[in-house]
């Protein structure tokens, strides 16, 4: 009979200690998703922890193309994360955390997908846009306007042809703007900044680009991740680019 | 009087069993009846709002926050959080209405946006999947063609006045002879077709600009080289190459995302095919006598 009654108070208390737990962990977790996730990066208490949780959920989930450094992949025009260069918004922890839930053209509908680069070296450069193909000459000069406005060595004659298509016939104006400095609202990097998603900015590769288009994809996570993972790796992602403080 | 214990305790557990049913009765025909359903006990923190079972994300309001007012939550007023929030609300119930008058059986627009939806989320698991770089390699071993540089030329393409094939044979035998273009032209009255006259050009636009057959004949020449006469619309034409760059295969790092992309393009293809059959297997589809 004592057994019976030690056994059911053991059990209580687990019971109890095991609802204290989940009442804790509970509370914790509704911190964190309530609270507003740009000021939740400067919180002393609660931001620490969750760059070490989210440096464990990009090791799992986003090293794989971004590498564990953060560094990404030139060759394959994966972001560095760590160059305070934001193709996407400021960097803030909430734009992160957008990117993560739904993705850059994804096939998530609520993700970034406005702008692609068209392939102007082909017949039919965008699918939806009615862009007109660039000779490989118009490419060049095109390459060479933009190597002037970066202050590179450059052919001036062809800078200067180069600088009516851009802002021309080419439209490359439309989503990098008249001077280059491309939107982030869009996803539309920033030209002469000498920062380069794809290779070493060699005229080389930026004809390739300009010839082939351009359309990196990130995926979504919303379905994958829990809310507090992806907050966590946002928080994360956004301390990279800050040398790994808040 | 053991019998009596034994009686007094069915007729205890009958009557409990019976109240529990028609408790439990109670509880799902509430549930069943009326408007609101089964609630949930709270809001969770993830979420905003809970409308008839469907949660409104945290996230999305947040974002919409952003999107109309161009503040963070913790900077919106509680009149312009209520605002976009009642409209989230809104959106949510006239959705659910929607779909109770059977819109995306009747919309056009609605089906239309639902098909799209529902196969960018078969691809969504496709584009989820970061391929492994011996993945990638494999596929780029598979496919080198696809990823070879695309072809340029420069040339000159050229029609004597006279249209006819004998003046344009002879100034090609001379070109041949090594006699210079200025004087051919001059001497046999050659004229640009004005087609190929921009410079540089990739093989596709060539292609457009000398036709098939006078392609054809360019992509076999080297810089240097005369072709024709080839007979065209604009007469018998004659082909003086330039400068001709040859497709080239890039290397695997060079063409590393072009080889992702395509990657993932095949796995969206199967999968979106896997799912197909699988729907069609499941589907109970009837097909009309006249069309079977």
């Amino acid at each position: 009979m004592r057994a019976i009654r030690v056994t059911i108070m053991v059990a209580a208390l687990a019971l109890l200690a095991g609802g204290a737990l989940w009442l804790h962990e509970s509370r914790a977790r509704a911190t964190v998703l309530l609270a507003d996730i740009d000021r939740l990066a400067a919180d002393p208490k609660l931001a620490p922890g969750l760059r070490e949780r989210g440096r464990h959920v990009f090791l799992d989930h986003c090293a794989a193309c971004h590498g564990d450094d953060g560094h990404g992949d030139r060759a394959g025009g994966v972001p560095d994360l760590t160059d305070r260069d934001f193709l996407y918004g400021q960097g803030r922890p909430s734009e992160i955390e957008q990117i993560a839930l739904h993705g850059i053209r994804s096939g998530d509908s609520k993700g970034w997908r406005l702008a692609v680069m068209p392939a102007y070296g082909t017949p039919q450069p965008s699918a939806t846009e009615a862009i007109k193909p660039l000779s490989p000459v118009m490419i060049n000069d095109i390459i060479q306007f933009l190597r002037a406005r970066e202050g590179l060595p450059h052919d001036v004659a062809a800078a200067a042809r180069g600088r009516p298509v851009f802002k021309g016939s080419g439209a490359c104006w439309d989503c990098h703007g008249p001077d280059g400095y491309g939107d982030s609202a869009i996803g539309a990097p920033n030209l002469v900044d000498r920062i380069w998603l794809y290779g070493d900015g060699s005229p080389a590769w930026v004809f390739r680009s300009i010839s082939e288009g351009r359309h990196g994809r990130c995926p979504a996570f919303a379905h994958r991740l829990d809310p507090v993972s992806i907050r966590s790796v946002a928080l994360y992602v956004a301390s990279l680019a800050r040398g790994g403080k808040s | 009087m053991m019998r009596r214990v034994l009686v007094a305790g069915t007729r205890r557990s009958l009557v409990l069993c019976a109240a529990g049913a028609v408790l439990g009765l109670l509880i799902a025909g509430f549930g069943l009846f009326t408007a609101r359903g089964t609630r949930m006990a709270g809001i969770p923190p993830e979420d905003v709002a809970i409308v008839n079972q469907v949660p409104i994300l945290r996230s999305d309001f947040d974002q919409q926050l952003r999107a109309l007012v161009d503040l963070s939550p913790s900077q919106a007023t509680p009149a312009q959080k209520r605002k976009v929030l009642d409209d989230m609300i809104r959106e949510e119930l006239y959705i659910q209405r929607g779909v109770e008058l059977g819109l995306p059986t009747d919309d056009t627009e609605t089906r239309t946006a639902l098909l799209t939806a529902t196969e960018s989320l078969v691809a969504q698991n496709a584009l989820a999947s970061v391929p492994t770089d011996a993945e990638l390699r494999a596929f780029y071993r598979a496919h080198v063609d696809r990823y070879a540089t695309t072809g340029t030329m420069e040339l000159k393409a050229l029609v004597p006045a006279s249209r006819k094939m004998e003046d344009a044979a002879a100034a090609v035998a001379a070109l041949r002879k090594g006699a210079p273009l200025a004087a051919v032209t001059q001497h046999s009255h050659l004229v640009s077709t004005g087609k190929v006259d921009d410079g540089e050009e990739f093989y596709f636009a060539a292609r457009i600009h000398l036709g098939d057959d006078a392609f054809a004949a360019a992509r076999r020449m080297h810089a240097g080289d005369v072709a024709g006469p080839i007979a065209g619309p604009d007469g018998p034409v004659i082909l003086v190459m330039h400068s001709h760059r040859r497709p080239v295969a890039q290397p695997f790092d060079v063409a590393k995302s072009r080889v992702a992309d395509d990657l993932i393009a095949d796995k969206m293809a199967q999968l979106t095919k896997a799912n197909d059959r699988f729907l069609r297997k499941r589907a109970d589809v009837r097909i009309a006598g006249d069309l079977e």
